[in-house]
């Protein structure tokens, strides 16, 4: 009776979270950064002021790690091509420049804040390897698309 | 005394043994001095890599793909990265390995009935999962991840049968622990 008490606000509140926000955030790479960008950076643990005001704030800070964890898994599993595809339909999404970010990412990696605390050490290596890797690519794709400059 | 062939044997045996603890030793330097996420000491709360993940980190599908850009520099760029995704994951299977029969030691020395051919049988999953993971880091780093995929899916294979087999060990002693405990 108490499992169930305590499990079916943080289903609502997950199922809720994906409704009405996820759902409408273009790709899994910009889901995992906005879902991390919901985490304390000193305490770790999630806040979402619509979430919480709809269910218990604890309900709704177990529904964003639940959906966190659950995002970087599915991004995590994705082969390179579809990392490239996703970090380009990121960078089209954007209201930067896609240059710039390009840039940033390559040289603050900010992406890293974006891995969830319990995850397995050899998926959040992998996952930021095929990041650094898709960015790599993505950069190389660019120079290649640039008509070659004269002197 | 010994013959000429099998002092050869014992020899090649050592010298491959000697072999492996120092690439074993190079590889964890490498992979905490090279590696962006910590190897994570507290192992109880190390959560054990998903088996898909396994068959992602030794594919040659990825391989594949940058293949086709044809740019020398993302070809180098990507057997670098995925040689060190490899050697965490080798150095984290040989750690909850390690840890498992850590656990087992503990256990069987409270137990009272032990079946010797089970305790033979799982020293000897300890003693070929040991030796497995000595030989890929070996070949990940000479060969890459990409031929090796075949290795380290047994690898995955028989540590979840050592997890389970020490698991059911567990649920078993546990079980007779508290049929004596209630008889008394």
């Amino acid at each position: 009776m108490t499992v169930t008490f305590k499990l079916v606000p943080v289903q609502a509140a997950y199922d809720d979270l994906l409704k009405r926000s996820l759902s409408k955030i273009s790709c899994d790479l910009a889901r995992l950064i906005y879902l991390g960008s919901t985490r304390d950076y000193n305490t770790g643990t999630y806040h979402h002021d619509g979430l919480a005001a709809r269910f218990q704030p604890d309900a709704a800070g177990k529904a964003l790690e639940i959906a966190h964890r659950q995002i970087f898994y599915q991004l995590s599993a994705y082969s390179l091509e579809q990392l490239v595809d996703q970090l380009q339909m990121y960078l089209e999404c954007s209201h930067e420049s896609p240059a710039d970010i390009l840039r940033l990412w390559q040289k603050l990696e900010p992406y890293r804040v974006a891995i969830p605390v319990e995850v397995n050490p050899a998926v959040a290596r992998l996952f930021l390897s095929n990041i650094r890797l898709a960015l790599a690519i993505w950069r190389f794709r660019q120079e290649q698309e640039q008509p070659p400059k004269h002197p | 005394m010994i013959g000429n062939p099998t002092a050869l044997l014992l020899g090649s045996v050592l010298f491959l043994l000697l072999l492996l603890l120092a690439r074993r030793g190079a590889a964890a330097r490498e992979i905490s001095s090279r590696s962006d996420v910590p190897l994570f000491d507290d192992e109880a709360s190390l959560d054990p890599c998903p088996p898909e993940f396994v068959t992602r980190i030794f594919s040659s599908i990825d391989w594949d793909f940058v293949t086709c850009t044809k740019s020398r520099e993302l070809q180098k760029l990507f057997r670098r990265e995925r040689k060190l995704v490899a050697l965490v994951w080798v150095h984290q299977t040989s750690r909850a390995i390690r840890r498992i029969m850590r656990e087992h030691t503990e256990a069987t020395r409270q137990s009272h009935d032990l079946h010797f051919a089970t305790e033979i049988k799982l020293v000897a999953m300890y003693a070929e999962l040991m030796l497995i993971c000595g030989m890929l880091l070996l070949a990940i780093q000479s060969a890459g991840p990409q031929r090796v995929g075949g290795l380290a899916g047994y690898a995955q294979t028989l540590s979840q049968r050592l997890a389970q087999a020490q698991q059911d060990f567990k649920v078993v002693t546990t079980g007779r622990h508290f049929h004596r405990a209630g008889s008394a």
